[in-house]
């Protein structure tokens, strides 16, 4: 745990609680988890269903907030901020990709992509949004809507859009769910070759151990909780981690 | 139940609050139109019982036969009876009694020293009918009046003049007298008949001051003897009565009475109130439609799921269509409930800011309770019609796509068939105002116009829209940018809710042009053709006041400031068989103060037995100088007149000028209705106007007024109906403003998952209030500009058509503060019905929105 104190970190959560509903009832979807993601680096969260990937990549991004623990991007405490000053650092700070309905359908390409930069009303770095345009190989489709894309294509365009505002971390929620396999794969390299060309921190939230084959580096949850952090990973690795850790659970039983 | 009501019900108690909107559009214009039907009759009622009670004594008239009516008046001049003539009635058998009633125009000046009515309905004196049975007015205080200059007063004018007992004031006739109100009368039961002020003198003096001639009255009151019916009354009357000479029986009296009132102000407030309950019914329809259709494009994926499961289209129709029922039912009853109440509200306020509403229980006919009722949930219905048939044109596969977003376009049809409809609506109208000056073609062109713009509307909105928001982009960012996006959305909607604001707006702009036209044309008529200095004349329209003495203006003509002061009086007379309005005047004065025009013949040598016409009259009647033609007078008298002179411009001076000489022997009571005076040279205008002040306070005080007020005056009405005017369309552009907000109530849901998106990368709360407030004003702006365009449109044809159609020529003026006043109501429309739905999107939870379902 050492070198990861001294590594820069864009993201952290610590002792992270969050309870849905109370009393009896309640449902506890973090239970004390703490992890940190290292600036520059592409991490995959994995999980089966309803182990608290999803509620953790949430609070972690400042769309929800923690019942009890903390969340920080870079050194900004979340449960600080209200509403407004949470939606002013997601904006310049933070960019997203979700799952699905990625894109606002009466903007073109080329709008959605500076969709942050155009919501915080300053001219960004067009630049930089000009060189993304051709990492996400994009040109010869700017003016088109959204609905004349492909899901891939639209999936790309996302990317583009998460890191136009040169953000401190790009969340990424189950990407590829509604992809084939080769278009998955087209948008898992964007991710990855965008994170390590422009040192730009990746995190990602999937289910699949074939994306998160493309991570430097998984992080697993269980039941609420971090179970394992696996650097370097190949798909056959996680596989083998996922069911041994669905049997250590299964045996576990309901303790 | 079967599967289809089952449906209806529980999508209905899931969604009460996407139908608040249409049950508010047609509440508001059921409980309208209802209110109108039961507030009319209640009102006819009221007045056939006061009039029944006012008249219980009389049981036969005896009147003159005939009466000359102007072209423009419902009720005609009857030329008056002897009272001689009760003599002969006396000595009938059965006549119990007889008294002469006699008539004419009187108006009481009130405490504060304002005269008091006059603003339409009629200001009356008559003789006090000493026998209580024959007397339409009932002494409800003090005496009868026993000797000259005494009066009996009934108490609703004494109110408002604030008159009591053994008060002093002035009644001009148009002399003015002075009386001492020594009794105070009811008629009917009522305070008062409606708005009617009534002055009654001794006998003496209402020969004295009403009539031209002593033993002249109006007619004749009898009453029967017992065992004597009032036809049998009539019939015994009618044999030893003189020619020209009629009996009818009082109950036939009191229903010309009712008759009147009600044709002359009943039908026409009932009717301009039905008028606007139909303008608010065709914007609810507007409002109504798009909740339905959006409605259905929302459950695209459920209707689909439904007829893959095997629904039949009609199942899935008529689900639809009885929700629509249940919401046309509900609403419309409450309407009807509603507009029970506002009539019952009415009722008690009318007479709480002095306007007495004749008593009795409201009465609510089965017309009233029908009418209403079908005309709800027929718009209500035939709303949801269209939208209904698309549902159950769902295709089974609709349940597998994505989402379901309502996207309807503009087709190429509905663009050929809108341009054409537009086309032929302006051919209509153009031919109506230019080639073939007609109302009713020009009337046919507004409804075709109307049509146009409906049918256009999709089509419009999309480059409307673009043309509108493109200011937004620059001046909002993205925000603005979204917003005019997504009023671009699905253009069929945006147009269907900016349709009913267009609506609204168009009639709104129609009536300011229209009145800002007819003060322009007053302006112009007295800026064009008098040349005097100053006008006097008396506050009034309608039937009501007194007018002037005719005795003001040799008055005025005497004070060394003038040089001359002209008084113009009215008389009728039949010029060959048809009711003309005379103007009586000094016809050398008169070319002298007016601008009469190009002149042939001359207005010098009238005479007795001359008389000048208007260029178009003579047109019409084919005479020229030197022709003549026959003039029956009220008195039954026929006489030939020559016409001496045909004069161009007639809108002040009148069509039919006669000298005072020439009229004099067949006189009513006289009054002039204006005294225009020029003052000589080096005369300043204050000098002038402050020396017939002096002169004009002497004879009962008339307003005196320059060139600029009198115009103004003149038009002083229009002012008055507009105003009642807007409050009533204010209506129909709440309605509007209700469609607005329930739709983009409607988008918002349906758009949830984008705005989470918006708000997830970074869209501020404000931002996002802003976008959807933005949304609103635009499609407010859209409706606003449509609507002025439409109305101005109208506007013009109507002035146009009404200019082609009659002899007076109308100006056209575009008021363009009024309308930019107007405009801006509408924006501001938008930027409120936005204020609720945007609230609603702001407090939008983010995470819930993105969840993948």
């Amino acid at each position: 745990m050492t070198a990861t104190t001294t590594v820069r970190t864009a993201a952290r959560v610590v002792d992270a609680v969050k309870v849905y509903g109370s009393g009896d009832t309640g449902v506890r979807a973090l239970d004390g988890v703490s992890v940190d993601f290292p600036a520059g680096r592409f991490t995959a969260i994995m999980g089966p269903s309803g182990s608290g990937k999803s509620t953790l990549m949430h609070c972690a991004a400042g769309l929800d907030t923690l019942t009890s623990g903390a969340a920080y991007i870079g050194g900004t405490d979340l449960g600080s901020l209200d509403d407004r000053r949470l939606t002013l650092l997601r904006r310049d700070r933070v960019g997203f990709v979700f799952q699905a309905f990625n894109l606002v359908p009466t903007l073109t390409v080329a709008e959605n992509i500076t969709l942050p930069l155009d919501l915080a009303g300053g001219r960004g770095d067009r630049e930089w949004v000009d060189a993304l345009v051709d990492v996400v190989g994009l040109r010869d489709r700017l003016h088109h809507r959204p609905a004349e894309l492909s899901g891939g294509q639209q999936q790309r365009v996302a990317v583009a859009r998460a890191f136009a505002g040169q953000p401190d971390v790009v969340f990424a929620d189950e990407p590829t769910g509604n992809l084939d396999s080769r278009s998955g794969e087209e948008v898992l390299g964007l991710l990855g070759r965008a994170a390590r060309q422009t040192s730009r921190t990746v995190v990602m939230v999937t289910h699949d151990p074939v994306a998160a084959a493309h991570a430097d580096e998984v992080v697993f949850l269980a039941d609420g909780r971090l179970v394992d952090r696996m650097e370097s990973p190949t798909a056959e690795r996680v596989l083998d981690r996922m069911k041994a850790f669905e049997v250590t659970t299964r045996t576990e039983g309901p303790s | 139940m079967n599967a289809a009501v089952r449906l209806s019900v529980s999508s209905l108690r899931a969604h009460k609050r996407r139908f608040a909107g249409t049950f508010l559009a047609v509440f508001l214009g059921v409980a309208f139109l209802a209110g109108t039907l039961v507030m009319g009759d209640t009102l006819r009622a009221g007045f056939d019982t006061m009039f029944g009670n006012a008249a219980s004594g009389t049981d036969a008239v005896v009147r003159s036969a005939d009466a000359i009516t102007t072209p423009g008046e419902s009720e005609g001049v009857r030329q008056p009876v002897p009272v001689d003539l009760l003599k002969t009635v006396d000595k009938v058998d059965g006549v119990a009694a007889a008294a002469p009633n006699i008539q004419g125009a009187g108006q009481l000046v009130g405490a504060n020293g304002e005269p008091i009515g006059g603003q339409g309905p009629p200001t009356l004196a008559g003789n006090w009918i000493t026998d209580p049975e024959l007397n339409a007015y009932r002494l409800a205080d003090g005496r009868a009046p026993a000797k000259s200059g005494e009066v009996v007063i009934d108490r609703g004018t004494a109110e408002r003049g604030d008159l009591k007992l053994g008060d002093t004031t002035t009644l001009r006739t148009p002399d003015p007298v002075k009386v001492t109100v020594v009794g105070l009368a009811t008629f009917g039961g009522e305070d008062g008949m409606a708005q009617v002020t009534f002055t009654g003198m001794t006998r003496a003096d209402a020969e004295k001051y009403l009539t031209a001639r002593p033993g002249e009255a109006a007619s004749i009151q009898v009453r029967a003897g017992p065992g004597v019916s009032q036809q049998e009354l009539v019939d015994r009357l009618t044999p030893v009565l003189p020619k020209g000479v009629e009996a009818i029986t009082g109950q036939e009296s009191a229903e010309e009475n009712t008759e009147m009132i009600s044709s002359q102000f009943l039908s026409l407030f009932t009717t301009f109130l039905l008028v606007f309950s139909g303008v608010a019914l065709l914007v609810a329809t507007f409002s109504i439609h798009n909740t339905f259709a959006i409605v259905v494009a929302q459950r695209t994926r459920e209707n689909a799921l439904l007829r893959a499961l095997g629904a039949s289209r009609r199942q899935v129709t008529v689900t639809t269509l009885v929700e629509a029922s249940a919401v046309a039912v509900i609403a419309s009853a409450a309407g009807l409930a509603g507009g029970i109440g506002v009539a019952a509200g009415l009722q008690a306020l009318f007479p709480a800011i002095g306007f007495p509403f004749p008593e009795g229980d409201l009465v609510i006919s089965a017309l009233s309770m029908a009418l209403p009722l079908a005309v709800g949930i027929v718009v209500c219905l035939g709303s949801a019609l269209l939208p209904a048939v698309r549902a159950g044109r769902t295709a089974p596969l609709a349940a597998l796509r994505e989402t379901a977003v309502d996207t309807s376009g503009a087709s190429r049809v509905r663009a050929v068939t809108g341009l054409g409809l537009a086309a032929l609506a302006v051919a209509v109208a153009l031919t109506g105002v230019l080639m073939s000056p007609s109302l009713w073609l020009a009337g046919s062109g507004a409804v075709l116009a109307l049509a146009a713009f409906v049918v256009l509307g999709p089509v419009a909105s999309t480059s409307a829209v673009r043309v509108l928001g493109g200011p937004l982009d620059r001046l909002r960012g993205v925000t603005g940018g979204l917003a005019r996006r997504n009023a671009l959305r699905s253009p069929r909607r945006t147009a269907a809710t900016a349709g009913a604001l267009m609506i609204g707006v168009a009639v709104v702009s129609l009536f300011t042009v229209f009145g800002a036209s007819l003060k322009a044309t007053m302006d112009q008529t007295v800026s064009r053709s008098f040349a005097g200095d100053v006008a006097v004349s008396t506050p009034s329209f309608g039937a009501g006041g007194s007018g002037l003495t005719p005795r003001l203006a040799p008055a005025i003509q005497r004070l060394p400031e003038v040089d001359t002061a002209v008084g113009l009086g009215r008389g009728v007379a039949e010029v060959d068989g048809e009711g003309r309005a005379l103007t009586v005047t000094d016809p050398l004065a008169l070319e002298r103060t007016f601008d009469l025009g190009r002149i042939d013949g001359s207005l010098r040598s009238l005479g007795t037995d001359g008389i000048a016409i208007t260029r178009g009259e003579a047109d019409k009647q084919g005479l020229g100088t030197g022709d003549k033609t026959r003039l029956t007078f009220t008195d039954g008298k026929t006489e030939t007149f020559t016409v001496r002179a045909v004069y161009g411009r007639s809108e002040l001076a009148g069509d039919y000028v006669i000298t005072r000489a020439a009229w004099a022997p067949h006189r009513t009571q006289d009054s002039d209705t204006l005294v225009a005076v020029s003052f000589k040279d080096g005369v300043s205008a204050d000098t002038g106007t402050a020396a017939v002040e002096k002169v004009a306070a002497r004879y009962g005080d008339p307003e005196v007024q320059t060139r600029d007020e009198y115009a103004q005056s003149a038009a002083g009405g229009i002012d008055m109906m507009l105003t009642l005017v807007y409050a009533l369309l204010a209506l129909a552009v709440l309605i509007a403003l209700l469609g607005i907000a329930n739709t983009l109530t409607l988008a918002i849901h349906e758009r949830t998952r984008e705005l989470g998106l918006l708000r997830a990368v970074g869209q501020t709360r404000a931002q996002l209030r802003a976008m959807v407030r933005w949304e609103s004003v635009l499609v407010a702006a859209f409706g606003t500009v449509g609507g002025l365009a439409l109305g101005g449109f109208l506007g013009w044809v109507l002035v146009k058509a009404s200019d082609g159609a009659s002899d007076s020529a109308f100006a056209f003026a575009m008021p363009p503060l009024q309308l930019a006043v107007v405009a801006l109501v509408g924006l501001a429309a938008g930027a409120l019905a936005g204020l609720r739905p945007a609230r609603r999107a702001a407090r939008l939870d983010v995470l819930r929105a993105i969840a993948t379902e």
